[in-house]
């Protein structure tokens, strides 16, 4: 009989801890209407500049997601493959001129998928004339 | 009643991964059970084989994705072996700081899913709002939440932040402890449902290599914790339980996170008086290598897990051999389960906490 009575009691208590949370902070993020507020470090899609095609983001990508074409020392091709990318950052922390970054952009999905092949150097920047 | 075979997964919910249990039955008891493994296999021992040590380095941590840090750590302690390196003070402060604070995730998380399996759905939520918690705080100091690729050899890539974060997030983690408590250590259904089921001895555990919160829970010492150097500088108790039935690994893992919340409080207050390298400046291409074998262990969340690489003087490793806590308590399935009905199938299982990830590698 008392053993009845404690798991009475223990469903009860049980019951009431549950019942606290109606009158609580809702927790979940509205996520497309409420954006989430990512750190500094957050490791997203990458920007490039300042590129000296030095080839060593190359060698430590464990994806082998980055190809880059150089023509007469000079960067004119950084492709990065988001197909391949694990996000694990190997390329920003072993860059030694700090020329690749990861944003805080994390959206990437496109429509197509040549479109996951990212090209970094944007044409101004490419020493090389394309003409 | 008839005796039948019956297919329990790959994708059943409660495997937490992809496990097949090809069950023998006669009505509900179960008569016989064959765990079928290899549905997340993913090669990560062949896979090393043609990567070199910095591009491996990230990969590990899919070996067990909720207990990143330990992997990394078993990794990256057993090349820097091979390198003969010495690892700063206060980067393996760090190391043990976020190691435990990851523990405290694994077993929350392990909690939520637990009692999920066994039919209770809000403390999942519960349990998964503290969790998130802490990873968002490892988000903020790595840069993302489960893969962290924080740990290189000869240290941590930056040094911690935020470390005045990190206590009232344990603070409230150990409140809402008594919250769990309230709703379970008493509740007549989860007892009923875990009291006497599964029960596991001392020396079949041991006689079946299980480590981990699984054997402690059935009266043992044994954590390899406090044979470690790393842990040496700080104070905390064994959690342990005698009965060896699956309420005692919960109540173990219950103390587990409150002995975890002891050693980062230490841990604090270790890294805000000294200040020190967090690594040895090593960022090389190629590391020079000496031919040789290497060997780590590391007491995670499931067990011990050990990582032994040989190497052949190369820039990539020649062999590396993973030991995770998760592949022994599997082969214990078949043992536990026959004799019990069909109910209890999930409420053993889930209470050994496997990770298929791991088992599979």
């Amino acid at each position: 009989m008392i053993k009845f009575f404690k798991s009475i009691k223990a469903l009860l208590e049980g019951l009431f801890t549950v019942f606290k949370h109606l009158f609580k902070k809702s927790v979940t993020l509205q996520y497309p209407e409420e954006r989430p507020n990512l750190p500094e470090k957050f490791r997203g899609g990458h920007t490039l500049s300042g590129c000296i095609g030095c080839g060593i983001c190359q060698q430590v990508c464990p994806c082998r997601a980055i190809n880059i074409t150089k023509d007469n020392n000079q960067v004119v091709s950084y492709t990065i493959n988001l197909r391949q990318c694990m996000f694990c950052g190997n390329c920003q922390y072993y860059c030694p001129v700090n020329a690749i970054k990861m944003e805080q952009n994390f959206e990437l999905g496109t429509d197509s998928n040549d479109d996951l092949i990212k090209e970094l150097v944007k044409e101004n920047e490419s020493g090389v004339d394309k003409q | 009643m008839s005796k039948m075979k019956l297919n329990l997964g790959p994708q059943h919910p409660s495997t937490h991964g992809v496990l097949r249990l090809i069950l023998d039955v006669d009505g509900e008891k179960i008569l016989g059970c064959e765990p079928v493994i290899g549905y997340l296999h993913r090669g990560m021992e062949k896979m090393a084989e043609g990567m070199t040590y910095l591009q491996y380095l990230p990969t590990v941590d899919r070996v067990d994705y909720l207990s990143g840090f330990f992997n990394s750590f078993a990794f990256v302690s057993a090349v820097e072996k091979l390198l003969k390196i010495e690892v700063p003070e206060r980067a393996s402060i760090i190391r043990v700081l976020l190691m435990e604070l990851n523990r405290i995730a694994s077993h929350l998380l392990w909690l939520g899913t637990y009692l999920l399996d066994l039919g209770a759905v809000s403390p999942f939520f519960y349990t998964f709002r503290e969790r998130e918690l802490i990873l968002n705080y490892f988000e903020k100091i790595t840069g993302q939440r489960m893969m962290y690729n924080y740990f290189v050899f000869g240290g941590v890539r930056h040094d911690i932040e935020y470390l005045d974060e990190i206590p009232p997030i344990v603070k409230t983690i150990i409140e809402k402890l008594e919250d769990y408590e309230k709703l379970l250590t008493d509740n007549p259904i989860f007892l009923s449902r875990t009291k006497n089921t599964g029960v596991l001895t001392r020396g079949e555990a041991l006689a079946y290599s299980i480590t981990g919160p699984n054997l402690r829970a059935s009266n043992s010492h044994l954590d390899f914790r406090t044979q470690s150097d790393l842990y040496k500088k700080f104070e905390f108790k064994i959690a342990k339980a005698d009965e060896g039935d699956c309420y005692a690994r919960y109540k173990v893992r219950l103390d587990e996170i409150r002995e975890s919340a002891k050693i980062i409080y230490q841990a604090i207050d270790i890294l805000q008086l000294r200040f020190g390298e967090i690594n040895t400046g090593l960022k090389p291409l190629n590391l020079n290598i000496e031919a040789g074998e290497a060997f780590s262990d590391v007491e995670t969340p499931r067990g011990l897990t050990t990582c032994c690489i040989k190497s052949d003087g190369s820039d990539k490793p020649y062999r590396v051999k993973w030991r995770t806590g998760s592949f022994y308590a599997v082969q214990l399935l078949p043992k536990l389960l026959i004799g019990n009905t069909l109910s209890d199938v999930m409420a053993i299982y889930g209470s050994l906490d496997v990770m298929l990830p791991e088992v599979d590698r």
